[in-house]
């Protein structure tokens, strides 16, 4: 479904960040990312929409070449779902208009099936009564889910996800959390940017480690966690479990 | 003692002569009147003028396009000169360079101010947009926006709340500014008072007059603006 060759990305001549990802995500995989800060983890990420624009190799997605310059990004961006760390819901709309917005500006349904989708992926999260509420009205944990939604409206293949936990209250991880499983069970092509090993460990069917630009070693989860090989990986684990 | 007291007496007759006598006040109306014609054609040509060059800075950031980096550089150009160079000289160009025929005077003067307001608009506007995070734009982009419509939909209506306080500081300064006119022989409210004290022998009072005046414009606008703000905050749900 994605699959990157050669992935690189630098800032400028000193800062390498991506230093040659070669990868293939397949249609129904939890690929969950992990990493020290600033190992380029997110920046792999943020490259799979083209959020940040690869300095070398290529990006395919569904058949196509993404990073080809004719390609309409905005176009594969829509089956392209991404949950960000700050949520970045829109603060001037409601909940609901947030949640059409897209679909209906970019013509996939009309204002009424727009709506009557988002009421049910509202209820689904237990939060039909927010409707009409805005952003700033609403705990974190809300604010993330409802974030998680407004993609989900979008009708994705894939669903990227952004540290979606890291801005968090603790006691608001939980439900983000659960709401991810959920979506996993259904069946969601994920790629997932975490510090939540729990999570990993419990959803993922391929967890990813990713230092200095490069993937040093992946395995499903049970292996990973358990025999992990690459003594960077080693230490990372140490400290982090 | 006697001075003094004399200085006192003779101060109504002196303003009298200053505003009432021979209808004066009517060259002060006309002052005013065309003192806010100019502030207010020359505020919109700067809105129109500031979002133009605004719009052209955000989208050439980032292309690659030539004619967008040229028109883009033009821009900057623009900002510059206007900004490095004294108003008062600009508004005698422009008077000469476009406006030679005679009564086009407040043209020249509207379009000086205009132009002159545009490049502080653009920056004004540029701020504003800056000012709303990132993660927004990006937002955006990752359900599939346009650019246009990103901007238009999620970050203008967020960075107005932040261009118009600023906006309508610029109109006030733009008031202010204008009296600049006087010096292409437009009669705005300075200029009128000028020609009041050379009739009357008598300087100082028209010019209090005139102080008076642009006191009284500048604080009804400002009060206006604070009740405006003051609305924007209310629909505010941050």
């Amino acid at each position: 479904m994605i699959t990157t060759k050669n992935l690189c990305k630098s800032f400028n001549e000193h800062t390498h960040v991506l230093k040659g990802i070669s990868e293939t995500i397949n249609k129904g995989e939890k690929v969950v990312v992990i990493g020290p800060s600033g190992s380029g983890k997110s920046t792999f990420l943020r490259c799979l929409n083209l959020l940040e624009t690869p300095t070398q190799g290529e990006i395919w997605f569904e058949g196509e070449n993404i990073t080809d310059p004719k390609c309409d990004i905005q176009k594969i961006r829509q089956k392209m779902g991404m949950v960000f760390q700050q949520f970045n819901l829109f603060p001037h709309m409601t909940v609901l208009q947030n949640i059409t917005f897209a679909p209906v500006k970019l013509g996939l349904m009309n204002q009424q099936e727009a709506e009557k989708k988002a009421r049910e992926l509202l209820s689904r999260i237990g939060l039909a009564d927010k409707e009409k509420s805005y952003p700033a009205q609403l705990s974190g944990g809300q604010k993330q889910r409802i974030a998680i939604v407004r993609s989900l409206a979008m009708n994705p293949d894939v669903m990227l996800f952004d540290e979606p936990t890291s801005a968090l209250d603790p006691e608001m991880v939980g439900e983000v959390l659960q709401l991810m499983k959920e979506l996993a069970d259904d069946g969601m092509t994920m790629v997932v940017v975490t510090h939540e090993m729990g999570f990993a460990r419990e959803v993922a069917t391929r967890v990813m480690f990713i230092d200095e630009g490069i993937v040093k070693e992946q395995a499903p989860p049970e292996e990973f966690f358990s025999h992990p090989k690459d003594p960077r990986l080693q230490e990372f684990l140490s400290k982090v479990l | 003692m006697e001075q003094i007291f004399n200085y006192i007496l003779n101060l109504g007759q002196r303003y009298y002569d200053a505003f009432f006598a021979d209808t004066r006040y009517l060259a002060y109306l006309e002052g005013i009147k065309n003192t806010l014609i100019i502030s207010l054609f020359a505020v919109l040509l700067g809105v129109v003028l500031g979002i133009l060059v605004a719009v052209v800075k955000y989208v050439a950031t980032g292309s690659k396009n030539p004619v967008l980096l040229g028109l883009n550089k033009l821009c900057r150009l623009y900002v510059t000169i206007v900004r490095a160079t004294p108003v008062y000289l600009q508004i005698f160009i422009i008077a000469n360079l476009i406006f030679t025929a005679r009564n086009m005077e407040i043209y020249a003067a509207i379009t000086c101010f205009g132009i002159n307001s545009g490049a502080y608009v653009s920056e004004i506007i540029r701020a504003g947009i800056e000012s709303i995070d990132k993660g927004q734009f990006e937002a955006g982009q990752s359900l599939g926006l346009s650019q246009g419509t990103i901007m238009k939909s999620i970050i203008l209506p967020q960075a107005i709340k932040n261009i118009l306080p600023a906006l309508g500081n610029e109109f006030i300064t733009l008031i202010k500014e204008t009296a600049v006119a006087g010096a292409i022989a437009v009669t705005d409210v300075t200029k009128a008072a000028q020609y009041i004290g050379s009739r009357t022998w008598d300087v100082l009072p028209p010019l209090f007059i005139a102080a008076g005046i642009y006191l009284i414009i500048v604080l009804g606008l400002t009060k206006l603006l604070a009740i405006f703000e003051r609305r924007l905050a209310a629909s505010d749900h941050h």
